[in-house]
């Protein structure tokens, strides 16, 4: 049998999936599949990145990633704490202006048109610029309608690296550091209508060299604007702070073992038609590389920012939270997937038990494993009296679409018992990127409800996302 | 001895027996053999050549560059190889994790590619990886690179069918010995020794050592890793055993500390792994048996390798004069002065105002009339005592004031009568709209 890859569940999270009874009234009410937030703990989540920051000496906004959900309780509880928003569209920005986070803390970033620069100018949230002609366009818009001096920062790419040359992913966003020239004529000509507040870097990738090197660039860039005499204030890490899923290194570990072995045909297949997850069998050597997201991290999420922060900068050789802070510069960052862990759940129920295959009612544009190359088991949630344990069983999961890839994950997945039509599959830790991303209504399936939880005493509270508001009977009348 | 080239130097290196009160072992006589002593310091000298040599006559006209995936010692072999012929050498890797051997090849004027890290926004359609796509480059034919692909070239094997083998044998009275335990890193050594070995003699048990998973030991691979490459037969091998990195470190200081052999974690994995499978064995021995491993390079190279998972070893004496040893008192009694006070005081009395934030920091902006000693620095002066009169009164200043006390409080405990440290630092000076200037 293949190892179970058991998620990491933690505090309220292992709370209320704990709580079958509750779970099930929920989709019994709401029906499968059912989004399951936790406003709550995105706060504390925002704490453990503050206090990072705070460690370090630095200033600076963690602005949550609007773009890995697009719950409205999510964002409303954001509100109640010091942090910010990162909104990659115009409705993204007015679902933030409307879940009462004031324009100081929102950071518009990504592509973006007009109106979404429009919005963003007239309002007075912080543009993060993907390049020199959408600084020029917005200053076009601000002079145009007479709007207020914008703050912006430019997001950079293609960093240079001392010593050995760090390669990097290319980039279809950000100013080359190679050509800044256009950059500084630009935000010069619009002194009156652009107010430059500094570098940022975005990095696909969870290399920290690639992240020292990009921040160094940063720096370089911002100390170049000081000369220009600019007054840049903040530097911005962006994102991929990473989420640590599962529970346990050795059950990653033995996995893709087991995955190696499959795919050189030492072993049955684990995976769906032998599905090799980017490894490929030549002439019985392992090519390719494992095309999922490392599902075991053993640093990730606050501690993976502190690990950037301590590592030192080649050219300066001092720690760069150090350098950045001599710099009396604020740190901003965008962590999405990582302020989301432990934040909610995809919960489905089972429609069918057959030779093998479970099938829900869900499909994998619902609980979008396979789309982002998560790899971790679902949580079994019995239905009715307890019935007797006939050990573990090796299942595919499908979905309910009738297109032969709907697979919520092309793994074997096993299961402590065999389920049963009625039982509860729970996809939990999947607030970030796995939970609505893409969903949508193929076959005009029921997309899914979003509730959110919040404990009350010693119970849990649940209500409908849009309906959640801070204030919900949290408060004494005064 | 005369050579006319240092590359005639590789190969030919002693088996030095290791003492018996060192490995417990009492029918089995175990014999390192010392690779550590090739020219360049490693037994990938003899792969590296081997794999180059004929191929060097027209490459420096054509200005061909060396390329190989390695962070180690096949590249540190290359890299002088390449310079002795004319050539440049380039190193592609992901797992340039040894800062030391970064530095070396830095200094042999090497060229080092680090691939990117993992994507953490991923598109699970895209599986052409980096390695991939970076060996289709440096494999086409008239692309200007030589291409050494030690993982997966058969002259990396044949120089030790050729020499390795041949010369354990040699120095064993023309026998084989029993067993072989060698670390699997391109498979070169351990297949190319084993060929030999057991056509010599049938019956000789070969063991392949790999780290861990979620291990690292310099030089091996882990059990996953061996089957991408290309040397890697199964077949060879009777047995293949894990060895972890704290066991190779024990190997190492077993090696380095008893036995005159100053080896590295590599040639410490496979000492350790070696006397555990034969300690297995040797209790139900009759007759006396021999056992080799392969010391494949030096320690030197990995201080600070050892330093990250034992830094016990590298204990230092308590430093005097050290920020580290103030008490909560003294920290709490240091003198500090808010930026209104600090402007008066710098009209007034002209303290030296010491900045201790980095130069690049400092050239961007500073008080005016400061000087920039960076943190680090100061606290290495400090070390020798006060570096200025105690008459002149001191200002120092870190970017909130939190570092800058800590040195007023040393500063006053070494006993010097006015330092002040600027609370809030240069960051509340900033933001009270003091003055800050560029020189």
């Amino acid at each position: 049998m293949a190892p179970y890859l058991q998620p990491r569940v933690d505090g309220d999270l292992r709370s209320i999936l704990d709580s079958h009874d509750t779970l099930h009234r929920m989709l019994d009410t709401l029906g499968s599949p059912l989004n399951l937030v936790l406003p709550d703990r995105l706060a504390a989540n925002v704490r453990d990145f503050e206090t990072t920051l705070r460690a370090y000496d630095l200033g600076g906004t963690v602005y949550f990633a609007h773009k890995a959900n697009r719950s409205s309780a999510l964002v409303r509880a954001l509100a109640t704490t010091g942090a910010g928003i990162d909104v990659a569209s115009l409705g993204e920005l007015q679902h933030a202006l409307g879940a009462g986070i004031g324009p100081g803390r929102i950071m518009a970033t990504g592509p973006k048109s007009r109106e979404f620069l429009w919005l963003a100018a007239r309002t007075g949230v912080t543009v993060g610029a993907d390049s020199v002609p959408e600084l020029a366009e917005l200053a076009g818009i601000v002079a145009a309608h007479g709007l207020p001096r914008v703050r912006v920062m430019a997001r950079l790419s293609g960093f240079a690296s001392t010593g050995t040359t760090v390669l990097s992913r290319a980039s279809r966003f950000g100013v080359p550091v190679s050509a800044l020239d256009p950059l500084w004529t630009v935000l010069d000509k619009h002194r009156e209508q652009l107010d430059f507040h500094g570098a940022a870097y975005h990095l696909d990738t969870n290399g920290i060299p690639e992240k020292a090197a990009a921040l160094e660039g940063c720096l370089e860039a911002m100390a170049e604007a000081q000369r220009r005499g600019f007054g840049p204030r903040a530097v911005d890490v962006g994102g991929g702070f990473g989420v640590n899923y599962l529970a346990d290194s050795r059950e990653w570990e033995a996995w893709t073992t087991e995955l190696t072995g499959a795919v050189l045909g030492q072993r049955p297949p684990i995976t769906w038609d032998g599905h090799g997850y980017g490894l490929r069998n030549e002439g019985g050597r392992l090519r390719g590389a494992l095309a999922v997201y490392p599902a075991y991290r053993a640093v990730a999420g606050p501690a993976y920012l502190d690990r950037l922060l301590a590592t030192a900068s080649t050219a300066h050789r001092r720690p760069l939270g150090a350098l950045v802070l001599d710099n009396l510069y604020d740190l901003h960052l965008e962590p999405g997937r990582a302020l989301l862990d432990q934040c909610g759940a995809v919960l489905t129920r089972v429609e069918e038990v057959r030779d093998g295959l479970v099938r829900v009612a869900a499909n994998s544009n619902d609980v979008a494993l396979e789309a982002h190359g998560v790899l971790m088991d679902p949580i079994l949630v019995p239905r009715g009296e307890p019935r007797p344990d006939d050990g573990p069983v090796e299942v595919f999961l499908a979905g309910n679409l009738c297109l032969e890839a709907d697979l919520i994950t092309r793994r074997r997945v096993l299961l402590p018992r065999p389920p049963r039509a009625g039982d509860l599959l729970v996809f939990a830790n999947t607030a970030g990127y796995l939970m609505d991303f893409s969903a949508g209504s193929a076959l005009m399936q029921p997309t899914a409800r979003t509730v959110a939880a919040w404990r009350h005493g010693g119970d849990w509270r649940w209500c409908l996302d849009e309906r959640y508001w801070p204030v919900t009977g949290r408060e004494e009348t005064g | 001895m005369r050579y006319d080239s240092v590359t005639d130097i590789i190969g030919d290196t002693p088996l030095v027996r290791i003492d018996e009160a060192v490995h417990g072992l009492r029918n089995i006589d175990l014999y390192a053999k010392m690779e550590l002593f090739n020219p360049f310091g490693s037994v990938k000298d003899r792969a590296a050549w081997n794999m180059v040599r004929h191929r060097l006559a027209g490459a420096a006209d054509r200005g061909d560059t060396v390329v190989e995936l390695s962070s180690g010692n096949t590249a540190k072999a290359l890299a002088v190889i390449a310079g002795m012929h004319g050539l440049t050498f380039r190193s592609v890797t992901n797992r340039m994790r040894i800062p030391e051997v970064k530095d070396l090849l830095l200094l042999l004027g090497a060229q080092i590619d680090e691939l990117p890290g993992r994507s953490e926004c991923l598109d699970p359609a895209d599986t052409d990886d980096p390695l991939t796509r970076m060996y289709h480059t440096v494999s086409a034919a008239g692309g200007g690179y030589l291409h050494t692909d030690q993982y997966f070239n058969d002259l990396n094997v044949e120089a030790h069918l050729r020499g390795t083998g041949p010369e354990i044998i040699a120095d064993l009275d023309g026998r084989a010995p029993d067993y072989f335990i060698a670390c699997v890193g391109t498979a070169g050594s351990s297949t190319g020794v084993a060929r030999v070995l057991r056509r010599h003699d049938p019956n000789v048990t070969v063991v392949g050592l790999v780290a861990g998973k979620s291990d690292f030991i310099p030089g091996i691979r882990n059990l996953d890793e061996v089957h991408e490459v290309g040397l890697f037969d199964p077949e060879v091998y009777d047995t293949i055993e894990a060895v972890s990195s704290d066991e190779a470190i024990d190997g190492l200081l077993t090696l380095v500390r008893r036995c005159g052999t100053l080896a590295g974690p590599t040639g410490g994995g496979a000492y350790q792994g070696a006397v555990r499978y034969l300690r297995g064995v040797d209790a139900g021995l009759t007759e006396r048996r021999t056992a080799v491993f392969i010391v494949c390079d030096r320690v030197e190279s990995y201080m600070s390798y050892l330093r990250e998972r034992r830094p016990e070893l590298f204990r230092q004496p308590a430093r005097a004069h050290s920020v580290r040893t103030l008490t909560g008192d003294e920290l709490a009694a240091a003198r500090t002065v808010d930026v209104a006070g600090a402007q008066e005081w710098i009209e007034k009395e002209q303290p030296l105002i010491v900045d201790l934030r980095s130069p690049f920091a400092y050239r961007a902006l500073h008080l005016d009339g400061s000087v920039n000693i960076v943190d680090d620095l100061f606290e290495e002066m400090l070390r020798g005592g006060l570096p200025f009169s105690r008459r002149r009164p001191v200002l120092l200043v870190c970017p909130v004031g939190e570092k800058s006390a800590r040195y007023a409080a040393l500063l006053t405990r070494m006993g010097h009568p006015d330092a002040r440290s600027l609370s809030g630092g240069v960051i509340a000076w900033r933001d009270a709209g003091a003055e800050l200037v560029r020189d």
